[in-house]
């Protein structure tokens, strides 16, 4: 049995948005029920099915458009996911750093760089603001007990684990053609 | 044009028109047309991820509920967005009374 116009274009809006992993099975049922009630009204308004049914489509939008539209608001949460991480891996870092016993730098520089870079690589844009929130910690406390500003070029691990993610990232997505 | 001026503005749209009380999405964005005349018109596949957000951050909650033909999300302010709701409104007061101070001269 063919599709009609709808069919084809709810199977195609749920492809796009389940592939994703943009939307469980309850919105896409919250979006088939706003379909139906739109075509709904449209036969009360006296349109013909097959027109009801364009009128909901064209009023819901094209499947691109609300796909973008669902991935730039889950793109902000995720954002702000990653910059907490950032910002409590940076002060477990500085932690241990304070510990009496912790002599281990290149354990924690190889952490700063790689917990920077990764998580530029999920997803964060902005390499800077993830390298501050992972690697600005340790400098800051040696600073204020030691007033020896030398400590900012810790930042550097971070600084250089992040772009190097960000990079690979952008990498990618151009050889999957997403840039 | 008003579809881009919109946007920044949906979340205030949105909760203002739950203040009334729970909707679903449907009436959400039937309100949000009527209540302008029309002008406020944006493709409703748009709204839905809004709504997911502002979810996500508290300021609503959904719950399903059964009709006699479907089920239906039906969304409600928290006391969280009644809060939020407050302070957009009184930031889009003095915003709004700013613009038109500068563009009356």
């Amino acid at each position: 049995m063919k599709e009609n116009p709808l069919q084809v274009y709810l199977r195609k809006l749920r492809h796009d948005l389940w592939v994703r992993g943009l939307a469980g099975s309850d919105t896409l049922e919250e979006i088939e029920s706003h379909l139906q009630e739109t075509v709904e009204q449209g036969l009360r308004m006296g349109l013909s099915k097959a027109d009801a049914e364009q009128r909901a489509m064209e009023r819901f939008g094209p499947v691109k458009l609300v796909v973008r539209t669902f991935d730039k608001e889950r793109s902000q949460v995720m954002q702000n996911l990653l910059l907490t991480v950032a910002l409590l891996a940076g002060l477990f870092s500085a932690y241990m750093d304070a510990l009496p016993k912790w002599d281990d730098t290149g354990i924690l520089a190889g952490g700063l760089l790689l917990v920077s870079g990764l998580l530029t690589l999920l997803g964060h844009r902005r390499p800077w603001l993830i390298a501050l929130a992972v690697g600005l910690w340790i400098p800051l406390h040696d600073i204020y007990l030691s007033h020896d500003l030398s400590m900012l070029l810790v930042l550097l691990f971070p600084l250089i684990g992040a772009y190097a993610g960000w990079a690979v990232r952008l990498g990618i997505r151009k050889g999957l053609n997403i840039a | 044009m008003i579809g881009e001026a919109l946007k920044g503005h949906l979340d205030l749209l949105l909760l203002v028109v739950l203040e009334k009380g729970p909707a679903h999405g449907y009436a959400v964005i039937e309100a949000l047309r009527q209540r302008s005349g029309g002008l406020f018109d944006l493709p409703e596949g748009t709204i839905y991820p809004a709504l997911h957000r502002l979810e996500d951050q508290g300021l609503l909650r959904s719950r399903w509920q059964e009709d006699s033909a479907r089920r239906k999300r039906i969304y409600q302010l928290t006391p969280k967005g009644g809060q939020a709701l407050i302070k957009r409104q009184a930031e889009w007061q003095k915003f709004s009374k700013a613009v038109n101070a500068t563009i009356s001269g």
